[in-house]
């Protein structure tokens, strides 16, 4: 059973224009990580938003891991998805890292030793150790993406949403988040991501979805995707930089370094 | 010859912000010609938005704090001019174009004509610069839309169009296309490279390491707040500090990791060039 399923939504913003047109959009997703990729005001922060009850469909549904969006409430929501903001600076106002971190679950009235594993570990999984009693507006563009991060997982949820995570981080700090998503997928959970970073799509995301003025236009593996050049160039993505180096080559369409370095045979 | 005089120049500066027990920079001696692209990269807290932030002049003026060594802009030092005043010649985009926008305007076009108006440009002019700046970083169909009800990249655009409307000498850039598609920050690239044509100095501040490769001539590499390289980026990014430090470009990894003899390209095309020669 997928974990993620849209139905014929449609929605539109007060007094602006529908951002899904007919017949709505529909769309199913399965564990796993999957990107959701497409240009500005294709509709991919609407749909994360409509994910877990921040905003409501005009029409259709929304089913996420089997509880009907439009029944639950944001805090039945929240319990399932965990849900990180394009920008940090929307979502972070407690005074100190742990508190932010921990806010969620402290919230949603779980368990004290549950509430503990969870922070403890979205801490360290957000290289934040140290750093737990530092006011949050101290911190820099990039280690407040990684609190909004943090606070997301610290309720271990099923459904984890990144709303660009790579916005501003450095190296490794992308390489942690790499690492991240590939543990939440070993874990079982199901990730989406909403970035326009295509290294990080082809690196660490095994799906990718591409969204175009509001409609599907791919859900398959990434590969496939970055390898239609039709709907790379209609959809404004570009392929990850390992991609355009390996077509120089007549190496085919690798999409990750080591695929690349695979078909060089090194 | 030409003599092309300083655009930017840091002697020695060290900036403490209010209530910092540490420099946010340290030592920074740098100097930026007219007309140059200069990229600047470097990990979380290196001191990159810093450099932005005491080249507009709004660190010490806005943010307080401790400078020492001198920073001067077109020739006037910071500690002589006011932000306000500096901003005719020079424009800052910041790193979150959330904070950019006044949040006094509530149309678009409005709030691209704001610097301009607030500085006494006559009105027809306002209104070309105005129209222009939109048509050029594409959000010209925007222009009647409230500014907090623009996505993310929308709001880069808009920020970035309120620069331009200003005809600014000096660009300083905080990562001017995070919140783009590809084909969005490939457009302002090419605004970018047109205005670098005409003489624009630009200091950009960018993470993503091949972009930057691409498009400046001059790499400074900041780390813990000093300048740890500063040059060529085929020079800079074949530094091993520079590598373990501050990172290394997709393809100078794949050189790398390739086993290509040094020095490795940080570029696509320079990179294929050497790829091709070894299986050759």
């Amino acid at each position: 059973m997928p974990e993620i399923r849209l139905e014929d939504v449609r929605f539109a913003y007060p007094g602006g224009v529908d951002v899904y047109p007919e017949p709505g959009l529909t769309l199913a997703l399965g564990d796993g990580v999957t990107a959701l990729v497409g240009e500005n005001g294709a509709g991919k922060t609407t749909l994360t938003k409509l994910l877990i009850g921040l905003l409501r469909p005009r029409a259709g549904s929304v089913t996420v891991q089997g509880e009907d969006v439009a029944k639950a409430t944001v805090a039945a929501m929240a319990r399932i998805v965990g849900y990180s903001f394009q920008n940090p600076d929307d979502q972070l106002f407690e005074r100190t890292v742990r508190a932010e971190v921990s806010f969620g679950p402290r919230v949603l009235r779980k368990p004290v030793a549950e509430v503990e594993r969870g922070v403890a570990w979205a801490l360290e999984a957000c290289g934040l150790k140290g750093r737990e009693e530092v006011h949050p507006h101290d911190l820099g563009l990039s280690e407040r993406k990684w609190v909004a991060i943090a606070s997301a997982l610290a309720g271990e949820p099923q459904v984890v949403v990144l709303d660009e995570p790579t916005l501003g981080q450095d190296y490794p700090s992308r390489e942690r988040l790499r690492s991240l998503v590939a543990q939440l997928a070993d874990m079982g959970r199901t990730v989406l991501v909403v970035t326009h970073d295509m290294d990080f799509v082809g690196e660490a995301c095994s799906s990718t979805v591409v969204l175009s003025e509001g409609a599907v236009r791919y859900a398959g593996p990434t590969a496939a995707a970055f390898a239609d050049r039709d709907l790379v160039e209609e959809a404004g993505i570009e392929p990850p930089h390992v991609t355009s180096l390996a077509r120089r080559l007549g190496l085919g369409d690798a999409v990750s370094e080591r695929a690349f370095l695979a078909a060089l045979g090194r | 010859m030409e003599v092309t005089r300083p655009a930017l120049v840091f002697d020695r500066v060290g900036y403490a912000y209010e209530e910092a027990p540490r420099e946010a920079v340290s030592d920074i001696s740098l100097t930026i010609a007219e007309g140059e692209w200069v990229g600047v990269t470097g990990p979380t807290n290196a001191g990159k938005s810093t450099l932005c932030l005491l080249a507009m002049g709004l660190a010490p003026h806005f943010f307080g704090g401790r400078l020492k060594g001198g920073v001067t802009v077109l020739g006037k030092d910071s500690r002589q001019v006011s932000v306000i005043e500096r901003s005719a010649e020079v424009g800052l985009l910041f790193q979150n174009p959330f904070t950019q926008v006044s949040g006094a305007r509530e149309r678009v076009d409005d709030e691209v004509a704001f610097g301009p108006e607030c500085h006494g440009v006559a009105r027809p002019e306002v209104e070309a610069r105005v129209a222009e700046a939109m048509e050029r970083v594409g959000i010209a169909h925007l222009a009647a839309r409230h500014p907090m009800d623009l996505s993310g990249g929308q709001l880069q655009r808009l920020a970035l169009a309120g620069l331009l409307a200003m005809r600014p000498a000096v660009l300083l850039l905080d990562e001017p296309t995070s919140q783009l598609d590809p084909a969005g920050a490939a457009a302002i690239f090419d605004v970018l490279a047109g205005l670098h044509q005409r003489g624009t100095t630009i200091l950009m501040v960018e993470h993503r390491l091949e972009r930057l490769c691409e498009l400046c001539p001059r790499v400074v590499a900041m780390a813990a707040g000093r300048v740890i390289a500063d040059g060529p980026p085929d020079e800079v990014f074949n530094r091993e500090a520079v590598q373990e430090r501050v990172g290394i470009p997709v393809f100078t990894r794949l050189a790398r990791d390739g086993a290509l003899p040094r020095p490795w390209p940080v570029r696509v095309g320079d990179a294929a060039t050497a790829f091709a020669k070894s299986i050759a």
